[in-house]
């Protein structure tokens, strides 16, 4: 085995401290076909050709390279490696500058631990084998899961270079949170205005035929890993074909059942057959079976016979399992927020006039419950109106964070209440304020400058207290100062906290996404990679991962498509790094402590053999599972057990 | 996250020219045999923080003494307790397990497993009659260049003043391998 051993002046950056030719003198002492060669600045153009003319002409099969740090140019002389015509993994490369030159004083020492160094590299590069790059065919398709904004950004711009995409959405409409808003922060723009073309585009655009769009479905299970992931999807049945259907809502008026409508948070009622709300789309009802009076086996036709088209409604559609095979998933499911029965000094649940913000956005709505109108439980206009912010943010006993988007709807809460209701008082009461950004402000300025604004900061939730006086409610409390006082509230908006969405912690159980230790979609890194989750393939984007506003969960979802696009494309194969550990299938006993170590679940358990086997495509080549199996059944590719052993005696010879 | 304390604190060697110049000042009652001692310590590093953190202590060109000879490995969950006793039954005095913070491993987790096996090894080499300040597991992010050398000096001033390994206890290897 011919080696060359490479040694790079670096100016006089490593010379100056290594004695290269006492090195030379024991290196070719060494048994074995070895050849020694100082090259000046070995990454520079000459060096690399230096270096490639070298390996050619003197038939060499391995290189150690004695110079920078490999985090460096281990890619650069890899490279040149290849190009000599050698396998780029049979080379060895030692930090000769950082880690010896650089940092040791005497000049002897140091060419002595070079000197280890590098007859550890040798020692170690002996027993190296050749690794090749594998490349697996992938399917360009995407899943999307949840088709509000962010969810149905990423679908159209992956649509729009003309791939498919495949929409999962468990509600029978899509938009998400927004569509439910009449106007949003911080411009107060109509949320519907603002998202239909967005809508209207993945539902009828020019890309719109890349887009398979799947309402009251949900995803049941998933196979694969990045590239060749196959999904079953359970389509729960409209019972209205969304193609036929002209969007009259004829359908609706002679239904004769009805139940609380869950868009409006149960604050009216809707049919069996039924759109949640005007505007929704697809603009076509659909029935809920757990009431219409056809699943409880009376043969009620009233919609059907209602219905001007022919066989817009289908009686027998029923549920389907169905598959599709997708190379990539975003995960886009939103968030919820949290419960405010937690917090019982506020009223909710028990008093009057104390909605959420998500509620007072319906009741804001035009097309909400009250259609747009504000007013009591009694049918009075409120005179006056607490907004309590932070309530269960920014706090130990419910959650820590900050949901970051509170204080922006509560002024425009503050803008739109003084506008429907000119005199009203509004309290805020807050803990902290935030709103970073260039635009985010200016509602709160309004609101400031606001003769019927007041506002009082309070530390603890504890010193708040919603309490009834006579007929009228008011808010008793003790500011951060310790002022104790009361403000009158004839109804009250409460600002949750931003949660998980109801069901994330079982579709991360699907699709083996980890989540944060509040729940929230954990991302792979939280500022480098934050649209990506810890599973290869599974990117994230909105509120799904963290409280965040439209804009921000639009960027996730343009961050994501990004990835996707760039990773997966049409015809090109999905290149695998061979630094992967692989199972000695001969030696595995079948004990599985490898799974549970492996970060990745790059592990899978053949039931039938009884041997676990590693998924090259999703490991990533740390090696936990190596050293963990008792067996020693599992090779850690390039960082082999007996390789470690080599240099470990070669540092120590 | 960043100030962990090291696994096996040890106090600090107050003086480091004490060796060199053979003075004995050990605080057990060994007689003064570590001053031309040149402990043979074996590193195993993570590619992703501690590496980095050492090179970093490299471009600053701060001095550290040699005897630390690194092995690389890409986390530190891939460090085999096999390796640590291959390093003594092969000469090595001392031995340094380095990893990325808790919470910042590339690959999420692999350090919590190198230090839960790290407290295993601790035991087993109890039972090979190996002291326990001979292996040590530390943190050192990639920004940590300074700390890199501080924990190098001292695991270095450590093993040296402990003394060479005793030939009869190193020679655990036969039933590990
Ligand atoms: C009261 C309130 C007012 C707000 N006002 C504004 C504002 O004025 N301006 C602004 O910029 N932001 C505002 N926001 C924030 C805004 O709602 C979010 O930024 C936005 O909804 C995030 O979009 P998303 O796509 O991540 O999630 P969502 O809008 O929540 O959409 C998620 C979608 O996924 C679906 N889904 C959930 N689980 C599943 C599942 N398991 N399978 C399939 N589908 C699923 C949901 O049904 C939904 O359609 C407000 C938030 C609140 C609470
Ligand atoms: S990569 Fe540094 S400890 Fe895992």
């Amino acid at each position: 085995m011919k080696t060359g051993v490479y040694f790079c002046n670096c100016g006089t950056n490593i010379s100056d401290k290594i004695d290269s030719e006492k090195i030379r003198e024991e290196i070719l002492k060494l048994p074995g076909e070895i050849r020694f060669r100082t090259i000046d600045f070995m990454c520079s153009e000459d060096g690399k050709e230096a270096l490639e003319k070298d390996l050619k002409e003197n038939g060499m099969e391995r290189a150690v390279i004695t110079a920078c740090s490999p985090r460096d140019h281990e890619n650069t002389f890899m490279r040149v490696l290849s190009k000599a015509g050698l396998n780029p993994y049979l080379m060895q490369m030692v930090s000769v500058r950082e880690q010896v030159a650089w940092v040791t004083e005497e000049r002897e020492k140091a060419t002595e631990k070079a000197l280890r160094y590098t007859n550890a590299a040798l020692k170690r590069l002996a027993l190296q084998d050749p690794l090749e790059h594998k490349e697996i065919d992938i399917c360009p398709d995407v899943l999307v899961i949840g088709a509000g904004p962010a969810g149905l950004k990423a679908a159209l711009s992956i649509a729009e270079s003309g791939r498919k995409v495949v929409i999962v959405e468990k509600t029978p409409v899509i938009g998400g949170m927004p569509v439910r808003y009449e106007e949003l922060f911080p411009n107060m723009e109509c949320g519907p205005c603002m998202l239909e073309p967005v809508l209207g585009d993945v539902l009828h655009g020019e890309h719109s035929g890349n887009i398979e769009l799947l309402t009251i479905s949900e995803v049941m299970d998933v196979v694969g890993s990045y590239g060749n992931f196959i999904v079953k999807i359970r389509r729960n049945p409209r019972y209205v074909d969304a193609d036929k259907c002209i969007g009259c809502a004829e359908c609706m008026t002679p239904c004769p059942v009805s139940a609380k409508n869950e868009f409006n948070y149960g604050l009216d009622e809707r049919k069996a057959i039924y759109l949640p709300f005007a505007g929704a789309l697809p603009n076509a009802p659909s029935i809920d079976n757990a009431i219409c009076l056809r699943a409880k086996g009376r043969d009620c036709r009233l919609c059907k016979d209602a219905c001007p088209v022919e066989d817009a409604i289908i009686y027998d559609d029923a549920e389907s399992i169905i598959e599709r095979n997708v190379g990539a998933i975003l995960v886009a499911v939103g968030a919820g927020v949290y419960d405010c029965k937690k917090i019982p000094n506020l009223g909710y649940g028990s008093m009057p006039d104390v909605y959420t913000s998500s509620e007072f956005e319906r009741i804001l709505a035009s097309n909400g419950p009250t259609e747009g109108e504000v007013k009591t439980a009694q049918g009075k206009r409120p005179k006056s109106v607490a907004i309590i912010h932070c309530a269960g943010s920014l706090d130990e006993n419910h959650k820590e964070y900050c949901s970051g988007i509170c204080c922006q709807y509560a002024f425009k809460f503050n803008h739109l209440v003084g506008k429907k209701l000119p005199g009203t008082k509004i309290y805020h009461f807050y803990k902290e304020l935030s709103f970073p950004g260039k635009e985010e402000f200016t509602l709160y300025h309004h609101a400031k400058e606001d003769r019927n604004t007041a506002f009082v900061r309070y530390r603890d939730m504890k010193d708040l207290k919603v309490e009834k006086k006579g007929a009228k409610k008011a808010v008793t409390y003790k500011d951060a100062s310790g002022k104790k006082g009361s403000a009158p509230a004839d109804m009250l908006i409460l600002c949750p906290a931003v949660v998980p969405a109801e069901g994330s912690g079982s579709l991360g159980n699907i699709l083996e996404a980890t989540h944060d230790k509040f729940g929230f979609f954990e991302e792979l890194h939280g500022r480098m990679d934050s649209a990506q989750s810890k599973i290869k393939g599974i990117y994230l984007a909105g509120a799904c991962q963290s409280p965040m506003d439209i804009q921000k969960a639009m960027s996730q979802g343009m961050a994501a498509a990004g990835y996707i696009l760039s990773g997966l494309v049409a015809g090109r194969k999905l290149e695998i790094k061979p630094i992967t550990a692989v199972v000695d299938a001969d030696r595995c006993s079948g004990c599985r402590v490898c799974m549970s170590v492996c970060p990745y679940k790059a592990i899978s358990y053949d039931t039938e053999k009884e041997v676990s086997s590693v998924n090259e495509v999703l490991c990533q080549g740390c090696g936990t599972c190596v050293a963990a199996c008792p067996a020693g059944a599992v090779k850690g590719n390039h960082f082999t057990t007996d390789e470690i052993f080599a240099e470990i005696e070669g540092v120590l010879a | 996250m960043k100030n962990q304390k090291p696994e096996t604190k040890r106090k600090k060697p107050e003086d480091k020219k004490r060796s060199a110049s053979g003075g004995a000042k050990s605080k057990s009652s060994k007689p003064a045999v570590n001053g031309d001692f040149e402990p043979k310590i074996v590193g195993f590093l993570c590619n992703w923080c501690s590496y980095a953190g050492a090179d970093k202590a490299g471009t600053s060109q701060v001095k550290y003494p040699p005897n630390v000879n690194v092995v690389k490995v890409m986390c530190s969950g891939r460090v085999d307790p096999q390796f640590v006793m291959k390093a003594f039954e092969k000469g090595a005095d001392g031995v340094i397990i380095l990893a990325c913070h808790p919470g910042d491993c590339h690959y999420k987790e692999g350090n919590y497993k190198a230090a839960q096996r790290h407290r295993m090894l601790l035991k087993l080499l109890g039972q090979f009659g190996i002291e326990k300040e001979r292996c040590r597991f530390d943190y050192v992010s990639a920004g940590e260049g300074d700390k890199f050398v501080k924990v190098i000096k001292d695991t270095v001033d450590t093993i040296r003043e402990m003394g060479p390994m005793k030939k009869t206890k190193k020679s655990t290897s036969e039933r590990t391998e």
